[in-house]
């Protein structure tokens, strides 16, 4: 009996040391992995930084036209705090027409700018002198505003700090909070647990976790949130792992920069110094004990205790946490008693607080895709430096949004039933200076200025017409036939262009023709100068894709997406030379080392003499033709220039519209191609027109070259006339493209007796 | 060969400053000092310069741009110079001299063909000024025949 019992102790005794080698060695390789799991991620790169995308400096000068409170609107989103004197960097005063802006020091991929006071004053809405410390400048740059990041899939951003960033009292404070052994523990606090334990036996589940910091930053670094035993235990083996490779500062250091700290729409808000400044608006070492003690607050429950969102909530959590720092003797009774009565102060606009701008951000990427891998976006922290106008930006999105409704009321169509999209550019720079993608702008999704492709209607009629000019056998005054036209398609088909207002005009003049829109003489003209030709000239102004020679692209039955259409218009507008549209001036490396450049770049695509007829025909569609409605809108000494688009059965509605510096196409419809009681005039040029209302343009002149000849001619007659006979009208011509007869009257000087409609025409 | 000795010729004019080099904003620099240092070859290209002459005109952003663009040419950094002059032309997008300049800079990196673009579009910028238009022409026939 009692050797039965001794060979089954043996047995026992046996498997159990089996068993706990066996336990060991599992528990050794556990150890081992999760050690180099540790050190990978302490060792490499430990977060992801996600690139940081800029709009464009704002360069201030006599003569540079530019309403004070569009200065004030940009210095508020810049996080320019407004008050009566300025004193530090980063504050402004505007009393009257004299303003003071304290400039932050800041680094651009083409220099710095010094921190400095900016006094600027203005004569209207004019700067009409600026000083920098005191003295007169002909230029100063403000800082630009942070419009985005390109942030990869879990859309993490944080500002990383170092250590001695931190004032001491957060350090302090935090560990007070959240982990008053920290200094003393090896990863877990047992005395913690045992805190822990006991309010949870106490209340009956799982209330309270007795995680150290470190516990903490493993869980955020490794793991899931969920509550188990397992995970637990993970979390505390790991937590001695990196307490053992690594020093208490450097752990505080991490945690500093990893902790969640709240949610910016789909950015997370990660580590105090892009906490400090997104809630405070300012550098982590410059925070305020009550904002320390807000800040801290929130480790507990960054949602429940988040200050923007949860006042009430954030301010109970301060004051508790200011309770601790009283209690461990970092904050006298005196400042107890005062900084519980204070406000959160929480900054309601700062630049980390930022809108973003979706659809200009999708552009600068795709510009990006071919220089940089996407890693490299939402990795390394690149700057990246672009073009956009914050101002233009705004005043583009109102309008679209606010336009869209009230079109929306006006025809009585059903709310949110249409969509718009935009791309405004400098007519000489190509720079893209704003994109609207969606009529609600923060929206990040669809975006129309990119990847609507949709028909564009008589928005093509410009080509066909260059086209024209182009040829020795046209001129403006050219005779067109606007009589029905029908032309048999391969397949049996029958295409039969209409004039919008189902008329034919008979005999119109070139220039008419094209002022009024007129389908059926621009599809005649089409053909006779050969489709062929036509292809060409789209190509030349920058169309890239296919375009199919068939009769119905001279109405523009293809489809396009704004950003081409704003290309070709592009070369229009800068007088027929070509530059590629670019969002993107330089990237740097996180610390400022230029890595590219995005510079100027121009080609002559186009002769200036035939552009500049064309030009002129552009600035009668607005004085007298189809967009005829911006004059009552602009100054008539603005001379802009534009083309209305409507597609087939009014699908969609465009507008292409230009000044001397500003570019502009708008496209308005709807996404399930459904026909709208809109036409281009109706629908986008209101667009155009709300959304440049406002701002300053510089006049459009159009480029006569040597080439170009001003010459009396009567139109009706087609033929060379005088200054003195009855109808004459001033044109250009190209030399030797003149009418081929003359007047009689041109021979024999007679006295006007007043002008025909022609002469108004062109008056 | 040509723009390889223009750039030598350019970093000697560089070499020979006895200026410590200094970031452009701690400059003090008249305007005549500029356009004296500058080579004749550019200097009198530039005949067509605002106000229709060889000077700055006084305090515009322009002209500030225009002269630390010369400054940094005449130290031979074209890069620096370039950006500059996008600078001015976003400020004064019509200006001729800044297409002119920038023709400079490509034809002496070797980029003739954009040396060529951007002289076209100084052309088309200059048509009413007879003399400038010439000058223009002139650069241009050089460019095209790859000589100086």
């Amino acid at each position: 009996m009692k050797n039965t019992h001794t060979s089954r102790f043996k047995t026992f005794l046996s498997w159990s040391i089996k068993l706990s080698l066996v336990g060991i060695v599992v528990l050794a390789i556990l150890m081992a992995y999760l050690d180099a799991q540790v050190r990978e991620k302490f060792e490499g790169k430990r977060w992801a930084l996600p690139a940081k995308v800029f709009a464009r400096p704002l360069e201030l000068y006599p003569g540079l036209e530019l309403k004070p409170k569009y200065l004030v609107q940009e210095l508020d989103q810049i996080g320019y705090q407004r008050v009566p004197n300025v004193v530090t960097p980063g504050q402004y005063s505007l009393d009257g027409n004299e303003m003071d802006v304290y400039r932050r020091y800041v680094k651009l991929y083409d220099g710095e700018e010094q921190s400095a006071r900016v006094h600027l004053r203005f004569s209207g809405n004019t700067i009409d002198g600026v000083w920098l410390d005191g003295q007169p400048v002909a230029l100063a740059r403000l800082e630009p505003l942070l419009i985005g990041g390109i942030y990869p899939k879990h859309n993490e951003d944080r500002q990383l700090i170092q250590l001695q960033d931190a004032p001491s009292l957060l350090l302090k404070t935090l560990v007070a909070v959240e982990d008053r052994d920290y200094y003393d523990h090896f990863g877990i606090s047992l005395k913690g647990i045992a805190r822990a334990m006991v309010v949870n036996v106490q209340r009956g589940g799982l209330v309270q976790g007795g995680s150290t910091l470190t516990q903490q930053l493993v869980k955020n670094f490794f793991l899931t949130r969920e509550r188990t035993l397992v995970r637990k235990a993970t979390e505390a083996l790991m937590a001695i792992l990196v307490e053992l490779h690594y020093s208490k500062d450097d752990i505080l250091e991490t945690y500093l920069n990893e902790v969640y700290l709240g949610q910016s729409g789909r950015r997370a808000v990660h580590g105090f110094g892009l906490a400090s400044q997104f809630y405070f608006g300012k550098h982590i070492s410059r925070l305020s004990a009550p904002e320390i003690a807000t800040l801290v607050g929130m480790v507990k429950g960054p949602s429940v205790y988040n200050p923007k969102r949860k006042p009430e909530n954030a301010l109970a959590r301060r004051n508790v946490v200011l309770g601790v720092m009283h209690d461990q003797g970092l904050i006298s009774d005196y400042e107890f008693a005062v900084w519980q009565k204070r406000e959160l102060d929480v900054v309601q606009y700062s630049q980390y607080q930022r809108i973003e701008y979706p659809a200009f951000l999708d552009l600068v990427r795709r510009q990006l895709r071919s220089d940089y891998a996407d890693s490299d976006l939402t990795s390394e922290g690149l700057r990246i430096y672009t073009s956009l106008d914050p101002i233009i930006q705004r005043s583009a999105e109102q309008a679209m949004s606010n336009r869209l409704a009230s079109l929306e009321r006006g025809y009585r169509m059903p709310e949110d039933s249409l969509q718009g999209a935009m791309v405004i550019a400098g007519t000489e720079s190509g720079e893209v200076e704003a994109v609207v993608g969606d009529r609600n702008p923060r929206y990040f999704g669809f975006n129309r200025a990119l990847d609507a492709n949709r028909s564009i209607g008589s928005l093509a009629k410009p080509a066909v017409y260059l086209t024209a000019l182009r040829s020795p056998e046209y001129n403006l005054i050219t005779p067109l036939d606007d009589s029905q036209i029908k032309i048999a398609g391969a397949n049996g088909s029958i295409w039969q262009p209409q004039n919008y207002d189902k008329e034919s005009h008979g005999t119109v003049p070139l220039y008419q023709s094209m002022a009024q829109s007129l389908n059926q003489a621009t599809a005649r003209l089409g053909l006779q100068i050969g489709l062929t030709n036509v292809v060409q000239t789209f190509n030349d102004l920058g169309v890239e894709r296919d375009i199919p020679a068939y009769p119905s692209i001279v109405l523009g039955a293809f489809e396009m997406n704004p950003f081409d259409v704003a290309q070709m218009y592009q070369t229009i507008a800068a007088s027929g030379f070509k530059t590629p549209l670019k969002a993107i001036r330089g990237v740097t490396t996180q610390d400022g080392q230029l890595l590219s450049r995005y510079g100027y770049d121009v080609k002559q695509a186009i002769k200036t003499e035939p552009i500049y007829l064309l030009q002129k025909i552009m600035q009668r569609v607005v004085k007298e033709g189809t967009a005829r409605y911006l004059n009552s809108q602009f100054d008539a000494s603005l001379n802009l220039a534009g083309k209305t688009g409507t597609s087939d059965s009014q699908r969609d509605s465009w507008f292409a519209g230009f000044s001397g510096d500003k570019l502009a196409v708008v496209w308005v419809g709807r996404d399930d191609n459904e026909s709208m009681p809109l036409t281009g005039s109706s629908g986008a040029l209101r667009v155009w027109a709300q959304t440049f209302k406002d701002l300053p343009l510089k006049p459009l002149y159009p480029l006569p070259t040597e080439n170009i000849v001003e010459q009396w001619v009567d139109v009706e007659q087609n033929a060379i006339s005088s200054e003195d006979c009855d109808g004459a009208v001033q044109l250009p011509f190209i030399q030797g493209r003149l009418p081929l007869q003359t007047l009689s009257c041109a021979q024999e000087p007679a006295p006007s007796t007043g002008k025909s409609w022609w002469s108004r025409m062109f008056d | 060969m040509k723009s390889v000795l223009l750039v030598v010729f350019i970093a000697l004019l560089t070499a020979c400053s006895t200026a410590p080099y200094q970031s452009i904003d701690q400059i003090e620099v008249s305007s005549s000092d500029v356009l004296a240092q500058l080579p004749n070859w550019y200097h009198q290209n530039l005949g067509l310069q605002l106000n229709g002459g060889n000077a700055y005109p006084d305090q515009t952003a322009l002209a500030s741009l225009l002269k630390q663009a010369d400054l940094e040419f005449i130290r031979g950094n074209f890069q620096a110079c370039q950006i500059l002059l996008e600078r001015a032309q976003r400020i004064s997008t019509r200006e001729p001299s800044v297409y002119v300049r920038l023709s400079y800079l490509f034809w002496l990196e070797g980029n003739t063909q954009s040396a060529e673009q951007m002289a076209r579009r100084a052309l088309a910028l200059v048509v009413r000024d007879p003399v400038a238009s010439e000058e223009v022409k002139r650069l241009l026939v050089a460019i095209q025949a790859n000589q100086y």
